[in-house]
């Protein structure tokens, strides 16, 4: 939650998080550099360091893209989440430097400018052997800067969700462009296919884990309808939902989270208005719903930030009869007050 | 793609930077305050932060800056609802 924009809101966990990414990128590298000059001396050391920064990079790719799908499968792998955008732009420095290194080594020798170099000097699309794999490798380096480049939430709030959504998803682009750069390149230059395993297990992997996690969410994500003339709509039982925290319904278009606290039932657009969190995998906290992702909070009745916060979501009119959640579909315009419904019986209502 | 318009693209893409880049310095220390209000009060290090991004999107923003528009605010289908219902 934030009054004005700083470079980075540092605390505690993110330092951790940013220490650890540090070190083991230069461990990484580190083993990388003196295994792979004690079993290939002849390697050059800037050969070294381009093949340890694509690497690196594209393992940092592999772990980003498999962060989203494991949260929503098991939530103890939400801390890896909190500051994934700082490793989103580690890989995008290390890609650059994988990217500048090869484009010194391979195109800055002749007179031809050295980005020319690399657009023109394969143009055998017909051969795999001749394939020009490195402008696949310039194209993703270039979705990864712009990822990079928005990655602080002033763009999230100036791009607008819409176009920072989409221009956030062109990663799955961008990794389909470093696998093909990849598989290409080794084909072309080596013999050895150990890469290409690896990086077709890896391909599995994020498959299979986007599968998984998708599947998951289907069943969810069935619209509610009227069951009769009320406009109130029947959500779930009471007792499906746990103390302080929700069960997330979807209704008008996008998923409502329906959180329990003291007794009382208040549901809230499951959105968070920072970066579109789910709100309902959250819990309450010091009264308030607080967003798993980054932690910022809400009044449950309000959906409003508390004071001197002003990020605000819509909240949704609820009732409890005979057990049963039920729920008004029209959603009221961010932050506005609506009355928490009282769970009849429950002995901390009141 | 042959030299000849390997030299076009990469002519082309220099000069979207350089303007680019023309642009991004008044408008990092100046023109964001204006088109986020939330930018008024903020750091050095927020400015410098959104520099490359302020180089790539000048376009967006140079026009948003012209016409003074503010942030385009949160939109999903529930905040939408909420607009056209109440
Ligand atoms: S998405 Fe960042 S706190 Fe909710």
């Amino acid at each position: 939650m934030s009054l004005n924009y700083q470079a980075v809101l540092w605390n505690r966990q993110k330092k951790i998080y940013d220490g650890l990414i540090v070190l083991g990128v230069v461990l990484y590298l580190g083993m990388f550099v003196g295994v792979g000059s004690l079993v290939r001396p002849q390697t050059t050391i800037e050969t070294l360091l381009i093949r340890g920064f694509g690497t690196l990079a594209l393992a940092l790719l592999h772990v980003i893209l498999s962060i989203g799908p494991l949260c929503r499968l098991d939530r103890r792998f939400l801390p890896l989440l909190y500051n994934r955008r700082h490793l989103g732009v580690t890989m995008f420095l290390c890609g650059l430097f994988h990217g500048v290194f090869a484009i010194v080594q391979f195109h800055a020798l002749g007179n031809v400018n050295p980005l020319v170099s690399v657009l023109s000097s394969n143009t055998d699309l017909s051969s795999l052997s001749a394939f020009p794999f490195q402008p696949l490798g310039l194209a993703a380096l270039g979705i990864l800067f712009l990822m990079a480049a928005t990655s602080h939430d002033f763009w999230l709030a100036n791009l607008g969700a819409p176009i920072w959504k989409s221009l956030h998803m062109l990663v799955y682009v961008a990794y389909g462009l470093l696998v093909l750069h990849v598989v290409l390149g080794v084909l072309q230059a080596e013999t050895n296919s150990v890469l290409t395993l690896i990086l077709a297990v890896g391909f599995v992997w994020i498959v299979s884990l986007h599968l998984l996690a998708g599947f998951g969410e289907i069943a969810g994500d069935r619209e509610l309808t009227a069951a009769g003339s009320d406009r109130f709509i029947r959500a779930c039982a009471v007792d499906e939902i746990r103390e302080k925290r929700a069960r997330i319904v979807c209704l008008a278009g996008e998923r409502v989270a329906i959180f329990r606290y003291d007794g009382k039932v208040s549901a809230v657009s499951n959105v968070c208005q920072h970066q579109n969190g789910p709100l309902g995998e959250g819990k309450i906290v010091d009264g308030c719903i607080t967003c798993p992702w980054h932690g910022y909070q809400y009044a449950p009745e309000s959906g409003a930030s508390p004071p001197p916060f002003t990020e605000k979501v819509p909240t949704f009119n609820v009732r409890v009869k005979a057990g049963e959640v039920w729920i008004d579909p029209h959603p009221n315009p961010p932050g506005t007050r609506t009355e928490p419904a009282p769970i009849e019986g429950d002995a901390s209502n009141g | 793609m042959s030299e000849q318009m390997a030299g076009w693209v990469v002519a082309a893409l220099a000069l979207y930077t350089a303007v680019g880049v023309v642009f991004a310095i008044p408008f990092v220390v100046r023109g964001v305050n204006r088109l986020d209000p939330v930018a008024r009060e903020s750091s050095w290090g927020f400015r410098v932060a959104i520099f490359p991004g302020a180089v790539a999107f000048w376009p967006l923003l140079l026009k948003r800056w012209l016409s003074g528009q503010t942030a385009p605010g949160e939109r999903n289908a529930h905040r939408n609802a909420a607009r056209l219902t109440r």
